[in-house]
């Protein structure tokens, strides 16, 4: 349900990891969670960001069919309190390796980056979206606490917008995700955003190694979230099983 | 002829970067001169209260082309000098107690456009050039980054230095990068007068004093950060990947 290709362009390699369950809106498994990361780090050649040469110049991170990810199966946790915790630290893992990784990447969130797909937006270096997406954290109406992108999602609309987007289980549209920095282009066409996506990764790709890597390295270290992170996935841990996220999940499958 | 000077109007100051022939490229002589005069703000601040506001700006067609790379590539030892020369007059100019703007007339490259976001505030026209190619030449923007994620947040600062390349003066603006934007060269002065009348409005004990704040708060005053960047840019410059890329570059 994840698939992974490379492309070969001007003389650099490209990955692209494509979340694959169109069915389901690209909701995620655990095991599809770790799949992304291990992707992530093969792509990368195994290589953390102290490293200078990355397997591929740059990395695309899409989703098959009308949207980009809808965040977590929530069906394997009607019956099962230790899915979702299982899903939250593999969110976690996921968004620290995308930031790990040497080689910068780029997302495509077309028609709908929600809950957990809104969560990896944070981990991306560039983020390409377009005017009607479909994007936020509606989580706290399910009992569940989205704070484990909190830290990411403060790196890229400062506090303020954070509390304000992780408070209230509005979505806002791909638009508005782009006035607010949640995204970095916004074109009109959702049906062109993975292209765009690729194009603006090739871009990337093309430049020489030396000065991505350590740039990308430098505004890690200038802009640190992994305590941060931590605390975040353990707030989000805390309330897994709670009494009120069993009811608000038994009560989606009720209706 | 000073690469840097300095004009004082009552409460108006006006530092024009002077190496026109050269876009006003910083070469370790202009960021020399640059420092005599923010060395004189910073001293003449401890006895007057004047100037309330400084204007930054270039002479000629350029605001400034960013760093002299020629003379970086010619010496090993001149990176790391140039460029913590650069880091620690972005701090200088940064902590001056008067408000600052920058005028931008024409090209703001790399670490010319680091002076702009070192300003509390910039303004340029449609046609200027801006932005941060450091990426595109194999090197690292490393001494912008911290000024430019106070600016603009972790994440656009995250997207425009690793996406690198330039942008016209109107893109600047929609991005963040500067407070105004005007139709054309011939608007700007105005318009950076404008500004400057306005904020003179300003009582200056709260001004200095708010201006202050922010500085502590946002780690303006990081010397230490500022000195390791300019040894994170000089360490990739001085690799011979990055060496190759610069001479083929600039010819």
């Amino acid at each position: 349900m994840i698939t992974i290709s490379t492309r070969e362009h001007a003389g650099t390699r490209i990955g692209r990891i494509t979340i694959d369950r169109p069915d389901k809106k690209n909701a995620f498994t655990p095991t599809m969670l770790a799949e992304v990361r291990e992707h992530l780090r093969t792509l990368d050649g195994g290589a953390t960001v102290g490293d200078s040469s990355p397997a591929v110049g740059a990395i695309v991170l899409d989703g098959a069919g009308a949207a980009f990810c809808s965040g977590f199966d929530l069906s394997l946790c009607r019956d099962n309190s230790d899915a979702l915790g299982l899903l939250l630290d593999g969110l976690a893992q996921v968004i620290r390796t995308m930031r790990e990784c040497a080689a910068p990447i780029v997302i495509a969130a077309h028609g709908a980056a929600i809950a957990g797909g809104c969560a990896l937006l944070g981990g991306a270096d560039v983020v390409i979206t377009h005017h009607e997406a479909k994007i936020g954290y509606p989580v706290v109406r399910l009992g569940i606490s989205p704070a484990v992108s909190g830290p990411w999602l403060a790196q890229g609309v400062g506090f303020g917008r954070a509390r304000e987007l992780l408070l209230n289980p509005t979505l806002i549209t791909g638009w508005d995700a782009y006035r607010l920095g949640l995204a970095h282009e916004c074109i009109e066409d959702a049906g062109k955003v993975r292209d765009r996506a690729m194009a603006v990764a090739e871009h990337l790709a093309s430049k020489p190694r030396c000065g991505i890597v350590a740039t990308k390295r430098w505004l890690n270290e200038l802009t640190p979230a992994h305590d941060a992170a931590e605390l975040a996935l353990h707030t989000s841990l805390t309330l897994v099983g709670s009494p009120e996220e069993r009811q608000r999940l038994a009560a989606l499958w009720k209706s | 002829m000073s690469l840097a000077t300095l004009t004082i109007t009552g409460p108006l100051a006006t530092i024009t970067l002077n190496r026109p022939e050269q876009r006003n490229a910083l070469s370790l002589d202009l960021l020399t001169d640059l420092h005599g005069v923010l060395d004189r703000l910073h001293d003449r601040a401890r006895s007057s209260p004047e100037p309330h506001v400084v204007i930054v700006t270039g002479a000629g067609r350029a605001f400034c082309a960013g760093m002299d790379l020629k003379q970086v590539l010619g010496d090993p030892d001149a990176p790391l000098t140039l460029l913590a020369s650069l880091a620690e007059a972005s701090i200088k100019l940064r902590t001056l107690p008067a408000v600052t703007i920058a005028s931008v007339n024409g090209a703001a490259i790399g670490g010319g456009c680091g002076l702009v976001t070192v300003c509390d505030f910039a303004i340029t026209h449609a046609d200027s050039k801006m932005g941060f190619p450091e990426v595109d030449l194999g090197v690292c923007p490393a001494v912008v980054a911290p000024w430019l994620v106070r600016k603009l947040g972790a994440g656009k600062a995250r997207a425009m230095l690793l996406r690198g390349g330039l942008m016209s003066g109107t893109e600047a603006h929609q991005l963040g990068l500067v407070t105004e934007c005007v139709e054309s060269r011939d608007g700007l002065d105005a318009a950076t007068q404008s500004l400057a009348e306005k904020l003179l409005a300003g009582a200056p004990g709260a001004l200095r004093a708010t201006k202050n704040l922010l500085n502590s708060i946002d780690g303006s005053t990081d010397l230490e950060l500022a000195r390791r960047s300019a040894k994170v840019s000089a360490d990739v410059l001085a690799t011979e990947e990055a060496r190759a890329m610069l001479r083929a570059k600039l010819g």
